[in-house]
């Protein structure tokens, strides 16, 4: 009798499937970054580690590394530039947006606009530069005035990064 | 943070779609004109009052009036 109860006990022992790892911070590879970038219309990358991501944030240019304190910047329309695990670094010019690191190490970045930087054509640029430059001088309407304003702030963060 | 656009009376919606605008623009040529597409909105919308349909309207004319009328309010 005590023999059945022993086997019947390690029958179940081996039956019972070990309990799947919970998943908690530590699931991400701790020195990787989890890194999502969409554009509305196309996803640049989604949920790949990373080893670092250089954002251009309102508040200022920052690296963001695995680890970082959990925070929300609003991007500046600028370069963005991921470094990847295979050592190769990957440089996007995104049109503005926001950047959400949350806690255990995932960062996404949300875009409205953004390609690399061998798509984009300087002599376009200049001429957009100097149109805006019209009209922000001009007499138009201060809405129109506004607008060229803008433009010209992300025409000039384009022109530098393409140099 | 005072951003100048808002202080214009442009709205961060509107700030956004001009800064992609001029990234598409900024595209060569062959990638530009894709995207351009991307850029066009054609939206028209009619408020309804007691069961009657109002005036069809476009709603960027709508949007460029309401942030002309608005600029200086904020900030």
């Amino acid at each position: 009798m005590n023999s059945l109860k022993v086997a019947r006990m390690a029958l179940r022992a081996a039956a019972r499937p070990q309990p799947a790892l919970r998943r908690g911070y530590a699931d991400v590879a701790p020195d990787k970054l989890r890194l999502s970038l969409a554009l509305p219309h196309q996803t640049i990358y989604k949920s790949q580690d990373v080893v670092q991501v250089n954002i251009a944030a309102e508040s200022g240019e920052m690296g963001i590394l695995a680890q970082h304190v959990p925070s929300i910047e609003q991007l500046k329309p600028g370069l963005v530039e991921v470094i990847e695990e295979a050592g190769g670094n990957k440089q996007f010019f995104l049109s503005g947006g926001f950047a959400t690191v949350q806690p255990g190490s995932v960062l996404s970045i949300n875009a409205v606009e953004g390609y690399p930087l061998e798509d984009f054509s300087a002599e376009n640029v200049r001429n957009q530069i100097s149109e805006a430059q019209k009209i922000a001088g001009g007499s138009g309407s201060e809405q129109d005035k506004a607008e060229a304003n803008i433009e010209l702030e992300v025409l000039e963060s384009l022109q530098a990064a393409l140099k | 943070m005072a951003f100048a656009w808002k202080a214009a009376g442009i709205t961060y919606n509107r700030y956004l779609a001009v800064a992609a605008r001029v990234v598409r623009r900024s595209l060569k040529d062959d990638k530009r004109l894709q995207a351009e597409r991307r850029g066009e909105m054609d939206l028209r919308f009619a408020k309804w009052e007691g069961g009657k349909q109002g005036e069809n309207k476009s709603l960027a004319d709508v949007n460029q009036a309401d942030m002309a009328a608005h600029a200086g309010q904020s900030q």
